[in-house]
């Protein structure tokens, strides 16, 4: 394989490709862990990594918004998304957006496992797309568009 | 990273596609005549030189017409670029879980 081909082939293991997991284990009992991810005032506690962190909504409900500001030396950062999914005390499914990249829209999946020992596993899944695929992702015709293109890679991976 | 955004707009569209991608990794291997890539993926002419295009707007492939044959190869923007915003939000969420990290250590024993 040429060292351009191995470039992309990172490209087609899908959905890898636009997904980034992040795994913790926490010495904490997972109570605490979704207490610490969820309640506004200990999320002020340790979000803005050492900056002043500013919750302008946290409201933790499917469908509710959130918007927290880092005031840090250099300049205020604004992020904010909304609450796809709330599950206590295991997982959120929330989107993520920051001013600095309009257009863009993560899509986090937290899910928290009560490891019995009294540590927490918590896993981190993020799916990054535009916010026009998003928008555009329930119209109609996309499934079959999918489905067709995904047997051409097929038969192009079994060439 | 605020200055690409535009291109990373047009890079993430043209690479949310599956066959976008194999066309990429095909040209990967050596240039190719859209008729050689369009026969390659059983796919009309039609069908493929409007995924070509969406990559050649994306900067990710380059054509160029010879004769009556167009020849495409990868194009000069890479996918460093589409892949600098992942790389910091990343980071970003790195150094958020070292900070609860801290935080619940230091809260260790608290209700």
């Amino acid at each position: 394989m040429t060292s351009a081909a191995k470039r992309y082939e990172h490209l087609l293991s899908t959905p890898s490709d636009r997904q980034i997991r992040v795994e913790r284990i926490f010495n904490a009992p997972r109570e605490r862990v979704w207490q610490a991810l969820t309640n506004p005032q200990l999320v002020a506690q340790w979000w803005g990594r050492g900056n002043q962190l500013v919750i302008e909504r946290m409201e933790v409900e499917r469908g509710g918004h959130w918007r927290f500001v880092e005031h840090a030396p250099e300049g205020a950062q604004g992020f904010e998304g909304r609450y796809r999914e709330v599950k206590p005390p295991e997982r959120v499914v929330q989107t993520f957006e920051w001013d600095g990249m309009p257009g863009h829209v993560i899509v986090e999946t937290v899910t928290l496992e009560d490891l019995g020992d009294g540590r927490t596993r918590l896993v981190n899944v993020s799916l990054f797309h535009t916010t026009e695929e998003r928008d555009g992702m329930l119209s109609s015709g996309m499934e079959q568009g999918m489905a067709e293109s995904y047997a051409a890679l097929d038969r192009l991976l079994l060439r | 990273m605020v200055q690409h955004q535009p291109a990373l707009d047009r890079s993430f569209t043209a690479l949310a596609d599956p066959t976008r991608r194999a066309i990429l990794l095909r040209l990967g291997r050596s240039e190719a005549s859209l008729g050689e890539l369009s026969s390659g993926f059983e796919m009309t002419l039609t069908g493929l030189k409007k995924h070509v295009q969406i990559l050649e707007e994306a900067g990710l492939v380059a054509t160029k017409k010879v004769g009556r044959v167009r020849h495409c190869k990868l194009g000069p923007r890479r996918l460093e670029d589409v892949t600098k915003w992942m790389t910091s939000y990343r980071n970003l969420l790195e150094e958020r879980y070292d900070h609860l990290e801290a935080f619940l250590q230091h809260t260790k024993g608290t209700p």
